[in-house]
């Protein structure tokens, strides 16, 4: 009997041309994947070999150590994980390298990498969003008709009568289909593990995890639809607007709504801020800039206020100036991008496909928040630079006394710390509750 | 072919869509999604302006405010370019969301053009965002099939296809007659969104030139001949199906395929095939050329002692401090020019790998009309990536303006002789700052958007054709039963 079904089922053209499109995506989704590891691996081989050349020829170029940082780029690498090829995220925006002089950083942490906008709009097509987007309408297309199909084709009374269980016969045909979907989805990992080489680790269990729960969802949502035996093109259509509303209408809702409701606009204050208050310190006495600047650093006061027209120590107070003085709108700027991410995370708990698409970012290091952690160590990086190099210049160190070979490319990594028991809850109870649901249509209709 | 007969035919399909309060919950549910999207269209591009415009003159403010200084410190001082919105991209928004919108403009450097809203994004923009021209091109489509699966279809199942031929109808006066039944009702989804997205760009606080109201126009016009087209193909698709069912069933998977997963997928299969640089490759690409070409920064760069030579002997003098003008002001234009034509050039190498990327998605304007008037909507919304390029272009221009507007100000009123180490530093009066003026940015004209979007008007325009085609087609073709 149940390989009658499964014969049956598979046997269906829409079943064989929806698996064989699925498939091909699922490919293509994993080699996207590894042209964007790829791209990565490229730059920061790039990186190291050029932060080694630029430091080398600047120190040939410059005799004053003051004037040899004004160029010097320093940079922080954080190398995304293997598991980023499934799940992009903000990284294609968001560069995963950052590369900075000892001047204001304020005018460069925020520099965006390069991107073709078109890219970007139609999104990274990467397994991630096979698995939110697609999978369910596969979900859906082998399911709509579970029920009804029989009973526009007459075989339903057949069954009722020859079988002791409707339910259980239902229950062969569901689980034909729900079998063959992990399958696929089993089949597409197993080769996204392959061809990115991903480690085994609890980053990848919890993927699969999340995977496997969310296709659940979507097998315990179609169920329950299809358990108020209504006709097929009834199920299809409500199926495919419910596919409408959860993967298309209200993320691009709250997306507006959230983008609307906190607008960054001290992004741009800061700025503009760091600028002015850089500069005026030019048309500035040099006491206010110093005195200010003793007062940050007091450990830097016997370098006193110089009396040239122009000198290293009060460059650099006048550039620190205009990250001190600009510190209250990044911190607004921050805040506020924390609002619109706490936002978005408690509407999205409720979203199944939102919800899914920021775990998968959480778990693969892709997220807002390891960016945002990115730019705190990009800060304290920075901040550790100067320190280091404020007293060289100062005391006008000779260039050549330093050992610039030692300046590599450095590493951090962002970790995030989710708690995926508790982050796979939602989706969990809207599964249990809309299968329970579903068999209790069932049940009723049986007994009647 | 009778005027009468298709006009009856037409009511006929009008007065019944009425019938179903599944219409009436259809007509309430995209009323409300119409509003939500525009009320956000207008929030969004009422807040950003007022924002962009906001920083844009208390920049300009703090520029014009400098005290007397040298006119390097001003070229280092720089300037902002804001990216201001098109009062359509209340109507789409394209790709406003992932463009930058501030740039910093300083000498010797091309910074990149910062805070764009996926910046700030958690990642849930990657599902889109809602605007009235995804209305149109997505969901209107879908409510399309729905309205449309049944046109001929019912009438076969019922057994009254046999009846209204048998009358004399012909199968062209049925076809035309259904389509222009089913346009109509298209229509009232539409043109009520064509109303509101008038009255938004009327309540735009900037001046409405022809050059938008011409936007307008050719905009609504091309998305009337988009939903002719999926009218045409609905109604055929029903009369060549057996059942409802089938019709609804095939309509369904053909929005799945050329509405939801070909666009997702032309875009990404462009950007596989060609590989951009990142940042830093790139940056890297241009810091070689210009060691090559020459380092204004390098005291010792072979191109720049051969300049100093000529310039020496050109002025019959032997020290550059006997030179009518300021030497390192000549230097730094002269290094300005190489450097910004090196950028140029790169800048534009990258536009065309960019440009061969997007081009897999244009040409799909021949397979799926849905890629068609993604593209045109866009452009004409001057929210497209051609839009953006003009941005990026005209701040780059100004950029280099402003920098050699300094040095020329350096080499005329800055003396060549080096100040001691503890004189007061040479400044000129800033006077000369107000007389550069603010960066103003100019939309793309809507000539040029058409004539980018050649190819994409020339595949809606074959749609057209074709389904007319086939409306011929299928007339002779199609069986009754």
């Amino acid at each position: 009997m149940y390989v009658l079904i499964a014969k049956q089922f598979i046997r269906s053209k829409v079943v064989q041309l929806s698996l064989l499109l699925l498939l091909a995506l699922g490919i293509m989704s994993v080699l996207i994947g590894k042209q964007f590891l790829q791209k990565q691996e490229r730059t920061l081989a790039n990186v190291t070999q050029h932060q080694q050349a630029h430091i080398a020829r600047n120190v040939e170029l410059h005799r004053e150590i003051g004037l040899l940082l004004y160029y010097l780029r320093f940079t922080l690498i954080d190398k995304p994980d293997r598991i980023a090829g499934l799940s992009i995220g903000q990284r294609d925006v968001n560069p995963s390298v950052q590369s900075v002089t000892i001047r204001t950083l304020e005018a460069q942490l925020h520099d965006t990498d390069l991107n073709n906008p078109s890219n970007l709009q139609s999104g990274n097509l990467d397994l991630g969003f096979v698995i939110i987007y697609l999978f369910p309408l596969v979900v859906i297309a082998f399911l709509f008709n579970l029920l009804s199909e029989e009973k526009e084709a007459g075989t339903w009374r057949l069954i009722a009568v020859q079988s002791n269980s409707t339910l259980r016969f239902l229950w062969m045909k569901l689980s034909v289909r729900i079998l063959l979907t992990y399958c696929m989805l089993g089949g597409i990992l197993l080769l996204a593990y392959l061809i990115l080489s991903l480690p085994v680790n609890r980053q990848l269990i919890a993927f699969i995890l999340v995977a496997i729960l969310y296709t659940t969802f979507w097998f315990a949502f179609c169920f329950w639809v299809v358990s108020f035996q209504r006709n097929s093109s009834f199920n299809a259509l409500t199926l495919l607007s419910a596919w409408l509303i959860l993967a298309v209408l209200l993320p691009a809702s709250v997306n507006n709504y959230v983008a609307n409701l906190y607008p960054v606009p001290e992004s741009l204050a800061a700025m503009v801020k760091q600028r002015e208050r850089y500069h005026e310190k030019w048309d500035m006495d040099k006491k206010i800039t110093m005195d200010k600047f003793y007062t940050h650093y007091p450990q830097f006061k016997k370098y006193g206020v110089p009396q040239e027209t122009f000198n290293w120590t009060w460059y650099y107070a006048m550039q620190q100036m205009g990250d001190d003085e600009s510190l209250k709108e990044r911190m607004a700027m921050r805040a506020k991008i924390k609002q619109r991410e706490n936002a978005s995370r408690w509407l999205a708990t409720v979203i199944p496909t939102m919800h899914t698409q920021l775990l998968f970012n959480d778990i693969a290091r892709t997220s807002l928040s390891s960016h945002l952690q990115l730019l705190d160590q990009t800060i304290e990086f920075h901040e550790r630079l100067r320190l280091y190099f404020y007293p060289k210049i100062f005391e006008n160190a000779p260039v050549k006394s330093e050992d610039w070979k030692k300046f590599k490319p450095e590493y951090t990594r962002a970790e995030n710390n989710i708690n995926i028991t508790f982050a796979l809850l939602p989706l969990f109870l809207l599964t249990f509750g809309l299968a329970s649901w579903g068999v209790f249509n069932f049940r009723k209709t049986n007994d009647a | 072919m009778r005027g009468r007969q298709v006009s009856l035919l037409a009511i006929q399909f009008w007065k019944n869509g009425f019938q179903s309060t599944a219409f009436y919950a259809l007509l309430f549910a995209m009323a409300t999604i119409t509003g939500y999207a525009a009320y956000s269209g207008w929030q969004t591009y009422r807040i950003q302006n007022t924002i962009r415009l906001h920083y844009q003159q208390q920049a300009r403010q703090g520029w014009e405010n400098n005290p007397d200084k040298h006119p390097h410190r001003m070229a280092h001082y720089g300037a902002f370019a804001f990216r201001l919105k098109h009062p359509l991209s209340m109507f789409d928004v394209g790709m406003e969301s992932y463009a930058g919108n501030a740039v910093f403009l300083e000498a010797h450097k091309q910074n990149t053009v910062n805070f764009s809203e996926a910046s700030f994004s958690t990642g849930l923009l990657r599902f889109g965002e809602i605007s009235l021209a995804m209305i149109l091109q997505i969901i209107l489509p879908l409510v399309v099939s729905f309205l449309g699966f049944a046109a001929v279809a019912v009438e076969r199942e019922n057994g009254t296809l046999k009846v209204l031929l048998m009358q004399g109808v012909s199968w062209g006066e049925l076809l035309v007659g259904k389509s222009l039944g089913l346009m109509s009702l298209a229509l009232l989804f539409f043109v009520p969104i064509g109303i509101v997205t008038l009255g938004l760009i009327v309540s735009a606080e900037i001046a409405l030139t022809t050059d938008t109201w011409l936007r307008y126009l050719v905009l609504m016009a091309s998305y009337l001949v988009f939903f002719q087209v999926l009218c045409v193909f609905s109604v055929l698709i029903s009369a060549t199906s057996r059942t409802s069912n089938h019709a609804l069933m095939k309509l369904l998977a053909i929005w799945l395929v050329f509405f939801i997963v070909l666009p997702k997928t032309t875009q990404a299969i462009g950007g596989y095939v060609y590989r951009s640089p990142s940042k830093i490759e790139f940056e890297t690409i241009i810091e070689k050329r210009l060691v090559k070409e020459g380092d204004s920064h390098n005291p010792d760069d072979p191109h720049y002692v051969a300049i100093k030579d000529s310039v020496l002997r050109a002025h019959g003098v032997d020290s550059v401090h006997k030179l009518p003008f300021n030497y390192s002001g000549f230097v730094m234009r002269e290094g300005e020019r190489i450097s910004s034509a090196i950028y140029t050039r790169e800048f534009s190498n990258l536009l065309k790998v960019y440009e061969m990327q997007n081009s897999f998605a244009r040409f799909m304007g021949f397979v799926d009309p849905y890629a068609a008037i993604h593209y045109l909507s866009m452009a004409l919304s001057g929210t497209d990536f051609e839009s953006y390029i003009h941005f990026q272009k005209q701040a780059e221009a100004y950029r280099y303006q402003l920098a050699q507007k300094m040095n020329e100000l350096q080499m005329r009123y800055i003396s060549n002789v080096k100040p001691g180490p503890t004189d007061k530093p040479y400044t000129i009066s800033h006077e000369h700052w107000k007389e550069f003026p603010d960066f103003d940015y100019r939309f793309v004209t809507t000539s040029s958007a058409l004539r980018n979007e050649y190819l994409t008007i020339t595949a809606l325009l074959m749609w057209s054709v074709v389904s007319f085609m086939l409306f011929v087609y299928v007339s002779k073709k199609v069986k009754t039963l």
